[in-house]
C-alpha cells in the first residue's frame, strides 16, 4: 500500500525474500512436523497447473508466441472429440501459423467437452468456480506428454534448436539443454541414460530414413533444412525425454 | 506432501477409526454373514469391504434421451382405453412439464406397441424388445423410478452423481475410488459412447468426471474413431521400441533425481509412466475382436471396428474380463418428443439384441454372478401425448438390472393405472445407488469423502433404502 499499490514490486519482494529461496528438500523431522509446510521451513513443491504445463514446452522449444491478448485459439485436438456434442454439432479445426503457439490460458474453453490436454492436467471445466484445483498424477498425463502433436512438434523443434545452439559434443548438448530446461547441469548418471538413448536413436534412424522423416518433421513447424533428418529424430527422442521429467512440469 | 493425497489418507484413516468405534458388532456381524464369507480385502480405500459383495464390477448400459417405459418395460392398459382422451387433471395439475407446458389440453397416448409375457416367469415386455424378453428370466425389472430432473443434461448429472448440481463426482469414480482396480493394465472406470440410431442426444464429458475426488478416478473415454483412447497412439516415426526406450530413460532419470529430492509424488509418476506403456499395448489388444469367434460378433449383432452399441457390449465383456470396475455404455437415441413407435423400434434395433447377448454372453463365462449389468435411461416419458411422441417425465419410469446379486425373473413397484406417477414401492436415485453399492460390498453411509468441510456420499443426505426384494 505504501507504495501505490505496486503489485509487481510486492511479487518482486515475496520471490526474492528467503523464505521463497528455500529448496523444498527438507529432512524427515520438518517434514513430520508440518507435513503440509504450513510453516514455510521449506520452499513447495508441485506440479504445473494444466496452462502452464503446455506454456512451458512451448517457451523452452522456442514456438511459444508472446503477444497478450486477443481471441481464443485452438491448439491441436484429437479429431472426433467433439463427435458427441450436438445442437449444434461442432467441429474443431486447429489453428495454424502463431496462433498454434499461444498461450494456454488463450485455448479455446468448451465446457461439456474441455481440451483433453488441460482436461488431463485437472484444468476445471469453468461451470463452476473452483478455488483449488487438484493435482493429480494419471497416465493420461504420461499419454499427454508423450504422444500429443503438441509436446511432440516442441520436441521436435527443441531437438533442432539443440543441435544448432548446443556446442559441438553430445555432452555439451545435452548440459545445454537441461540448462534451458532444468535451470541446472545434468548429473553423471543423467548424462550416461541419456547419450546412451541418443546413440541407440542415431542408430535407428540412420537405418530407417522414412521413420526419421516423419519424427524430423512432427507438427506444422516448418523444419529446418540444413539438418539431417536422422539426427533430428534422434534428437527429438531426447528432447521428449527431458520434457517428459517429472522435474520438468513441476515447481520444485 | 501433495495435499491431495494427504486428505486420501486422512480419510482412510477416518474409514478404519470408523470401523474400530464398532468393533465387537462388526465382528459379530460378520461371523453371522450368511454367506459364511469372511471380510474381503479391497484394492480401493474401503478395505476391507463393509460386507460381503455379490457383485465385483458393474456395467451400467445408459440409454441416454430417456426411453419411453410405457413402450418398453410398462404395459398400461388403462392407457390404452384412454388413447386419445384428454389425461385427467387431478393426476397432471400442479405437475412439472417440459415442452408440454402450457398446452390448452393434455391428450392420452396409447401404448403403441404390445406386449409380451417372457420366459418362465412371464415378465411382461415390449414385443419391440424380444432379445430382452429372451433373458426375462435373468432380469429384474424395477417399474417404480423416479428422479428429481426433468431436462436431459442436469438429468443425467443426478443418475450419475446423486447430486442436482453439476461437478460431483460420478458413481464410476465412487466405486473405483472406494474398490481400486483389478486391471493393472487398463483404467479401472471406462465409458464407451456408440454411434448409431436418429436423434442423437448431446453428452458432456462431465457425466463421467470424478468431481472433487482424486482425479485419476476419472472415467476414461473409449472412442469409435481415432486413437480408441486419446493419445494412445505413438508420434509418427517412433515405433514401440522407441517409445520403450524414450519412457526408460525418463524413469530412470526420474529415479536418480527422487534418490536427491525423496518425493513421493515421483513414485507415482514412475508408475504411471509405466501404466501409460502398458496401457499402449492393451488397449489395442482390447479392441481388437479378430480372435471373438463369428458365433459371438452374430450373438450381439456387432460388425468389428463399427462403433456401435453392439461393438461396444462386446468390448464391455472384453473390458469385464481384464478387471475394468465400472463400465459405462451410452446409447444416445432414445429422446422420442415425436413418432414414438418408430423411434423405439428403430433404437431397439441397436439396443435390443446386443444388451440381451451381453447378458447371456456373461452367464456363459460364468461372470454373470459378480456383475451387475444395469439397464436404463435417465428419466421416462409422459402417458401424454405429444404429437405422435411423448415428453420427458421424471415421476415413473422403468429400468432393469441383471447379474451381481439381483434376483431374475421378477419385478418391483408400479406406477398408476396411467403409467405417470410411481405409487407402488416407489425407488429413488438415491435408493439406486444405495443398493448397488450394498451389491458391491459397500454400506453407502459409511462411504464418504471430506469435501469442503462436508463428508459427502453418493446417496446425500436424505434416507437411502437398500430394495433388498431385488437381492437373490
Amino acid at each position: 500500500m505504501d507504495h501505490g499499490w505496486d503489485i509487481k514490486r510486492t511479487m518482486k519482494l515475496l520471490v526474492t525474500s528467503g523464505t521463497y529461496r528455500q529448496s523444498s528438500i527438507a529432512d524427515a523431522k520438518t517434514l513430520a512436523a508440518d507435513p503440509l509446510n504450513k510453516w514455510l521451513a521449506r520452499q513447495g513443491r508441485w506440479r504445473l497447473d494444466a496452462e502452464m504445463v503446455r506454456d512451458n514446452a512451448l517457451a523452452v522449444s522456442g514456438l511459444l508466441a508472446k503477444p497478450i491478448g486477443g481471441a481464443s485459439v485452438k491448439p491441436y485436438q484429437p479429431v472426433g472429440y467433439w463427435k458427441h456434442l450436438n445442437f449444434p454439432k461442432r467441429k474443431w479445426a486447429p489453428d495454424s501459423g502463431v496462433s498454434q503457439y499461444r498461450r494456454g490460458l488463450y485455448t479455446f474453453w468448451c465446457r461439456t467437452f474441455l481440451h483433453p490436454s488441460m482436461l488431463a492436467f485437472d484444468a476445471p471445466t469453468r461451470e463452476g468456480c473452483v478455488a483449488e484445483r487438484t493435482r493429480s498424477n494419471t497416465p493420461q498425463q504420461a499419454l499427454v506428454l508423450l504422444n500429443d502433436p503438441t509436446y511432440v512438434e516442441a520436441s521436435r523443434v527443441f531437438a533442432e534448436r539443440i543441435l544448432q545452439h548446443g556446442g559441438d559434443t553430445d555432452g555439451e548438448r545435452l548440459a545445454w539443454a537441461f540448462e534451458r530446461i532444468l535451470s541446472r547441469e545434468p548429473s553423471t548418471g543423467e548424462l550416461d541414460i541419456l547419450l546412451r538413448l541418443v546413440s541407440e536413436r542415431a542408430a535407428y534412424f540412420a537405418a530407417n530414413a522414412g521413420a526419421a522423416k516423419a519424427a524430423a518433421t512432427a507438427g506444422e513447424w516448418p523444419p529446418s533444412m540444413a539438418l539431417k533428418p536422422e539426427r533430428v529424430a534422434a534428437w527429438a527422442a531426447v528432447s521428449r525425454a527431458i520434457l517428459n521429467l517429472y522435474e520438468t512440469t513441476s515447481r520444485f | 506432501m501433495n495435499p491431495e493425497k494427504f486428505v486420501t489418507r486422512l480419510n482412510r484413516r477416518s474409514f478404519l477409526s470408523n470401523v474400530s468405534l464398532g468393533v465387537g458388532s462388526l465382528a459379530l456381524g460378520s461371523m453371522l454373514d450368511a454367506s459364511g464369507l469372511a471380510k474381503r480385502p479391497s484394492l480401493g480405500v474401503i478395505d476391507p469391504l463393509h460386507f460381503a459383495p455379490r457383485a465385483k464390477r458393474v456395467i451400467h448400459l445408459c440409454m441416454a434421451g430417456g426411453p419411453s417405459h410405457l413402450e418398453t418395460l410398462d404395459y398400461k392398459p388403462k392407457l390404452a382405453e384412454m388413447d386419445g382422451k384428454p389425461m385427467p387433471k387431478s393426476i397432471t395439475d400442479g405437475q412439472p412439464i417440459a415442452q408440454l407446458q402450457g398446452k390448452a389440453e393434455l391428450k392420452c397416448l396409447g401404448p403403441q406397441h404390445e406386449f409380451q409375457n417372457f420366459g418362465q416367469s412371464g415378465q411382461s415386455i415390449s414385443s419391440a424388445l424380444p432379445h430382452i424378453g429372451g433373458v426375462a428370466d435373468e432380469i429384474c425389472i424395477v417399474r417404480s423410478m423416479t428422479t428429481q430432473q426433468i431436462n436431459h443434461d442436469p438429468a443425467h448429472t443426478f443418475m450419475n452423481t446423486g447430486a442436482l448440481v453439476a461437478g460431483r463426482p460420478s458413481m464410476g469414480s465412487w466405486v473405483t475410488y472406494g474398490l481400486g482396480s483389478e486391471g493393472s493394465d487398463l483404467p479401472g472406470f471406462v465409458v464407451l459412447t456408440s454411434v448409431g440410431g436418429a436423434q442423437d442426444q448431446p453428452i458432456a464429458s462431465r457425466q463421467w468426471h470424478s468431481g472433487f475426488l482424486p482425479s485419476r478416478f476419472q472415467g476414461v473415454h473409449f472412442h469409435s474413431t481415432g486413437d480408441p483412447v486419446l493419445y494412445i497412439s505413438n508420434p509418427k516415426g517412433v515405433d514401440a521400441k522407441g517409445q520403450g526406450a524414450v519412457i526408460d530413460a525418463v524413469n530412470s532419470i526420474n529415479r536418480l533425481r527422487n534418490k536427491t529430492v525423496a518425493d513421493p509424488e515421483i513414485d507415482t509418476r514412475i508408475s504411471q509412466y509405466e501404466m501409460a506403456f502398458r496401457m499402449q499395448a492393451s488397449v489395442p489388444e482390447l479392441i481388437d475382436t479378430s480372435n471373438e469367434p463369428q458365433h459371438v460378433f452374430d450373438m450381439y449383432g456387432a460388425k468389428p471396428g463399427d462403433g456401435s452399441f453392439a461393438s461396444n457390449c462386446l468390448l464391455a465383456r472384453r473390458l469385464a474380463e481384464r478387471g475394468t470396475r465400472f463400465i459405462q455404455l451410452y446409447h444416445r437415441g432414445w429422446d422420442h418428443h415425436g413418432g414414438v413407435k418408430k423411434g423405439v423400434l428403430t433404437t431397439a434395433k441397436h439396443v435390443d439384441k446386443a444388451s440381451a447377448a451381453l447378458i447371456r454372453d456373461l452367464k456363459d463365462r460364468g461372470m454373470l454372478d459378480d456383475t451387475l449389468v444395469i439397464w436404463g435411461g435417465e428419466f421416462g416419458r409422459t402417458p401424454m401425448a405429444q404429437g405422435s411422441g411423448r415428453d420427458h417425465h421424471m415421476k415413473g419410469f422403468s429400468f432393469w438390472l441383471a447379474g451381481g446379486g439381483i434376483r431374475g425373473g421378477i419385478s418391483h413397484g408400479n406406477t398408476d393405472d396411467l403409467g405417470y406417477h410411481s405409487v407402488e414401492d416407489v425407488v429413488t436415485v438415491h435408493d439406486f445407488h444405495a443398493t448397488m453399492l450394498h451389491l458391491l460390498g459397500v454400506n453407502h453411509k459409511k462411504f464418504t469423502f471430506k469435501f469442503q468441510g462436508l463428508d459427502f456420499r453418493l446417496t446425500g443426505v436424505e434416507e437411502a433404502n437398500i430394495l433388498k426384494t431385488l437381492l437373490a
